[in-house]
């Protein structure tokens, strides 16, 4: 235990600050129009309004009671997204097989130990099955391989 | 009369083929996700979604609601076998699902719970069938003010009746909403939060963010956290199966009653299947004569919550079908999928498309049946499956993930957003954020903005419009009442854990 409820005090000051800006943000780009005849901005800046002051409403008083210690793992959600976001990266200029390649293989050293011929052999699996389900079955023009150079 | 005619139309559309074979395919794929825990039902429908662009409306639907209701049958296996709820519904079942299995009676439990699941989801089915197109026509009068009330209503409730913290769930609330509002503008077209891109000035991928929010972030806890466990093998043959003539009376009851409460907090938006799982079970136990046994391994404590999760499975479609209002996210979902086939969620629905409405309530009732016959006989081939292991499980899941969101538009801009919106709830996790009312609000947002505007624009700027009309008065007065109970029983909560 801590001496302050930090999670909520991070939690709610973050609410706080996005409500803020979110309001600015409509208020300043959009043009806010009146309540009978509401222009784009006046939704999402009473929205903005609400989040910050819900925000400032779950940060306040966890000033002063005793909270949890914050847990965060960084290097499991660090390899989890990348995994994602190689696919997003590798999915155009080479094709399906070496995206779900790179997603398998990068994800699976979010484990303790690498297991080099199981992962292997689910990559090969993987990559029959999305052939069957996309090509074969939807008919996707989905590429199974490319090469942009 | 007119339910039969209603009943023989609903028939012959869930009947036919291709129904038939999509509701199977529905309830399989539910029935193992249920089994593996690890992965939810809402990550299930969320990558099938896209798949579903490809069906005839009402298939689609059979299909997902397969998923939904047979997620809940294959979360009461694991929850029996391994004492690790299958699905989060399915949680109180472990407390005497479990000691039966370590009694050996893991088959009569097993037995049961279908049983008992059945009975709960035939009786759902059947209030779904008479208060939908009740509800339907008296909401057809409701305008945009009573349309504002109601999804506002809506949206308290989830945020403060399943949760401890009021604020945090209101606060997602707000969040969702406002992902709700990137895009093009309802009435002006003016693109809003879009950056400069061009890729959201559509607006944010229904698709893209559930998969971010539950599916990715659900990995990253899972991960590392995985306890392999024993599953006796001999208690869970056909033979093993055979319970007494005093068990089969016991849960006979509870299923009945189970029934009932679960079909009443499956209708109410913010509570489902799981809260109604836990009431049923504190009340069995209330007034049970042997409620000592309770926990050690009663038959009722298996039959009473999993027939009140199967009958709020399908009351939650009550709201959903009737007046377009989702009350939890993986109806929210449902909603979704509806509207990518351009049908319009709301009252005109039952009447409009009765083919699809009663087709569909009809597919439940089949899709229960199939869950009954496949689950007696298939029992070992689903225990098998608790044998797959993680390290295997998650990259091959985090793979349709990722080719399930780029076919949607085959973007790779919006497996990009999986990424945001999978730290956004890994974040929401360590704070310990509900999911839920976010994924709610984001699909309710941009109607309540419409209904919002809409209604503004009959008073003339006058906000006390939504307390002037009598419907949406009272709706409004509920949602107070709400407000006040939920933040005042947080409160309590809080002074309750600071003693201790």
């Amino acid at each position: 235990m801590l001496a302050r409820d930090y999670r909520d005090i991070l939690g709610g000051g973050l609410l706080l600050a996005a409500g803020i800006w979110a309001a600015w943000y409509s208020a300043t780009h959009y043009e806010l129009g009146s309540f009978q005849r509401m222009g784009p901005g006046m939704f999402p800046m009473l929205l903005g309004i609400v989040l910050a002051v819900l925000g400032a409403l779950m940060a306040g008083p966890a000033f002063f009671r005793p909270g949890p210690k914050l847990q965060i793992k960084l290097f499991v959600p660090a390899l989890i997204l990348l995994a994602v976001l190689s696919f997003a990266l590798l999915i155009g200029p080479f094709g399906l097989v070496p995206a779900i390649i790179a997603v398998v293989v990068i994800s699976a050293f979010a484990e303790d130990k690498f297991r080099p011929v199981p992962i292997l052999l689910l990559c090969v699996v993987l990559c029959v099955i999305a052939w069957l389900i996309f090509r074969v079955g939807l008919g996707l023009s989905l590429a199974m391989f490319t090469w942009p150079f | 009369m007119d339910i039969l005619s209603n009943i023989a139309l609903g028939l012959s559309v869930a009947l036919s083929g291709a129904n038939i074979f999509y509701c199977f395919v529905g309830v399989i794929i539910g029935t193992v996700i249920g089994v593996i825990p690890g992965v939810g039902a809402i990550s299930a429908i969320a990558l099938l979604l896209p798949v579903t662009f490809y069906l005839d409306p009402t298939t689609a639907l059979i299909m997902l609601g397969g998923i939904w209701y047979g997620a809940t049958y294959g979360g009461a296996i694991a929850a029996i076998l391994l004492n690790i709820p299958g699905t989060p519904a399915n949680a109180v079942t472990c407390m005497d699902g479990y000691p039966l299995a370590r009694q050996g009676r893991g088959g009569v439990a097993l037995l049961l719970a279908a049983l008992a699941s059945f009975a709960g989801g035939t009786i759902g089915i059947i209030i779904l069938m008479f208060f939908s197109p009740l509800l339907a026509t008296y909401a057809l009068s409701f305008g945009a003010a009573e349309y504002f009330a109601l999804m506002l209503m809506g949206l308290v409730a989830a945020s403060t009746v399943s949760d401890a913290s009021a604020i945090k769930g209101l606060a997602m609330v707000a969040l969702g909403i406002l992902f709700g509002c990137v895009g093009a503008d309802i009435y002006t077209g003016v693109p809003r939060f879009n950056f400069g891109t061009l890729e959201l000035t559509d607006a944010v991928s229904l698709v893209a963010l559930a998969m971010g929010i539950f599916g990715v972030s659900e990995i990253i806890t899972t991960v590392r956290n995985t306890h392999a466990s024993q599953i006796d093998r001999e208690s869970v043959t056909f033979k093993a199966m055979k319970p007494t003539a005093t068990e089969l009376r016991q849960a006979g009851g509870s299923a009945l009653r189970g029934s009932a409460i679960g079909s009443f907090f499956g209708a109410l938006p913010g509570a489902g299947p799981s809260i109604a799982a836990f009431i049923s079970y504190a009340f069995e136990k209330r007034i049970s004569k042997r409620s000592k046994l309770f926990g050690k391994g009663a038959v009722e404590g298996v039959a009473a919550p999993e027939s009140a999760n199967n009958a709020a499975d399908q009351t939650a479609f009550i709201p959903t079908l009737s007046l377009g209002i989702p009350g939890s996210p993986t109806m929210a979902l449902m909603l979704g999928a509806l509207m990518i086939h351009g049908i319009a969620p709301g009252p005109g629905l039952v009447n409009d498309q009765p083919s699809l409405f009663w087709g569909l309530i009809m597919s439940f009732w089949i899709g229960n049946l199939m869950l009954v016959i496949l689950n007696v006989p298939m029992i070992g081939l689903w225990v098998r499956l608790l044998t797959i292991p993680y390290y295997l499980l998650y990259p091959a899941v985090l793979v349709f993930i990722c080719i399930g969101t780029y076919s949607v538009h085959l973007s790779a801009f919006e497996v990009g957003l999986v990424v945001f919106f999978g730290a956004l709830g890994y974040l929401m996790r360590v704070l310990d954020w509900p999911a839920a009312p976010l994924l709610l609000g984001f699909v309710l947002g941009p109607m309540m903005e419409e209904h919002f505007r809409r209604a503004m624009l009959f008073s003339r700027g006058d906000v006390l419009i939504f307390f002037e009309r009598p419907i949406s008065a009272f709706v409004m007065a509920v949602t107070l009442l709400l407000l006040v109970w939920g933040i005042a029983s947080a409160m309590r909560n809080r002074r309750t854990v600071l003693q201790q």
